[in-house]
């Protein structure tokens, strides 16, 4: 049977990395985003994010499994978490059609109006400018 | 190892100026072990240069953090040599920023240093085969105390506890897990996501379709081509959001078509029987 159960940092991991696949190239900086974002704006620990990749735990799951579960979370999760899938996609300032598919996949899973997927995706694009995947950075020394 | 000798003369035969900063820094790291560092640093931010030289194209940033950040982004600087450089680049900056480096731990970045060492040699002279013996530590000119020596010992733990921390925390950022098999996960994410891509081309989702997402996309980057600090101006970036939205719109007909030849197919085929 479909388990529809999946929690919160197993969801992310799974939709995150579906997002990161299809776009074809993978960044670091998108690898890096991933966490970042699961501990900084879903406030996963670090713990719940190395149980949700944990192989045993993960390799099982499969994207269908992933859109259940993402539809049967509270509302706030799950908008932040499209935020995130969002973010995930404008890393690499591209756009791929398994991104474009997968996106509109999550986007009618979750249920969210046109207008407020746009608004989703507008902090997703403030978020990934931030991120300065050109490698033109002012990093530390 | 005695005072003599050096775990470093391997490096002459690929890089002098990299060899003599090791060997400096070998030097000092009981006598001075923020010298050490500086020495390290220094030589890691050779080693980036020449690598930055041989793997990269285009205006890269001089700064050594960002060097290493767009060597790994390209995938020239694999991520076991990136955490030693990175962790070298952090304890060179402690020490030139007037924070007292321990032996303990100028000793084990020394160690950090000889194994990317051996890596570095492969990189800058493709098919070379470098047989690296276990680290010799130098030994102290003169013999160590017994209360230095608990004291090192303390710094050696803490710095061990410091190194798993890190690791920890790496290990949770990033989107796959260390037992994972990247590509066959890859693989398979591929498959479903292509598998998805058939069935919306056959029924569309039910609430936000791929057109008006694509539409949506395209805005943005645009938005994100213009940002200053990605330089672009409006009309390229109008331009090349034009560009990528025209190929989503051209992938979904060709998709649509796709599904429509295979349903005339199918309904003759069975015109046919």
């Amino acid at each position: 049977m479909m388990d529809t159960m999946l929690d919160l940092p197993t969801l992310w991991f799974l939709s995150a990395r579906a997002m990161a696949v299809a776009g074809e190239d993978m960044p670091t900086v998108q690898e890096a985003a991933t966490g970042l974002y699961a501990q900084a704006i879903l406030g996963l620990t670090e713990e719940e994010c190395v149980k949700a990749k944990d192989a045993d735990h993960i390799s099982n799951k499969t994207l269908i499994d992933c859109l259940a579960g993402v539809r049967a979370l509270p509302k706030e999760q799950s908008e932040k978490l499209l935020t995130g899938v969002m973010m995930i996609a404008y890393t690499d300032r591209s756009m791929k059609p398994l991104e474009v598919r997968w996106a509109s996949m999550l986007a009618s899973a979750i249920e969210v109006t046109p207008d407020f997927f746009q608004r989703c995706c507008v902090n997703a694009r403030i978020i990934a400018s931030l991120l300065r995947p050109s490698g033109n950075s002012s990093e530390e020394s | 190892m005695s005072k003599y000798e050096t775990n470093f003369q391997f490096l002459e035969r690929f890089d002098k100026r990299v060899a003599r900063l090791a060997k400096q820094a070998e030097k000092y790291v009981h006598t001075d072990p923020d010298s050490c560092m500086f020495k390290l640093r220094l030589m890691v931010e050779t080693m980036a240069k020449k690598l930055t030289a041989l793997q990269m194209r285009g205006d890269i940033s001089k700064d050594l953090g960002a060097m290493l950040g767009a060597l790994e982004r390209s995938g020239a600087l694999p991520r076991r040599q990136a955490d030693t450089m990175h962790a070298i680049r952090r304890d060179g900056n402690a020490a030139v920023h007037g924070s007292p480096t321990p032996v303990p731990t100028a000793m084990r970045r020394l160690s950090e240093a000889y194994k990317i060492s051996g890596w570095f040699c492969k990189m800058m002279k493709r098919g070379t085969k470098i047989h690296l013996d276990a680290f010799d530590p130098p030994e102290p000119p003169a013999p160590i105390d017994q209360q230095t020596k608990r004291l090192h010992c303390k710094i050696d733990e803490l710095e061990e506890s410091i190194e798993q921390r890190r690791l920890a925390t790496r290990e949770s950022l990033l989107m796959f897990g260390p037992q994972e098999d990247v590509e066959e996960v890859t693989r398979r994410i591929i498959e479903e996501l292509m598998a998805l891509d058939n069935v919306a081309a056959a029924a569309g989702e039910p609430t936000i379709d791929a057109d008006f997402v694509a539409l949506v996309m395209a805005m943005d980057l645009e938005q994100i081509e213009e940002d200053p600090r990605h330089g672009g101006n409006s009309r390229k970036a109008k331009k090349e959001a034009e560009e990528q939205l025209d190929g989503i719109k051209k992938h979904l007909a060709e998709r649509e078509n796709e599904f429509l030849a295979e349903r005339t197919f199918l309904l003759e085929q069975r015109n046919n029987a």
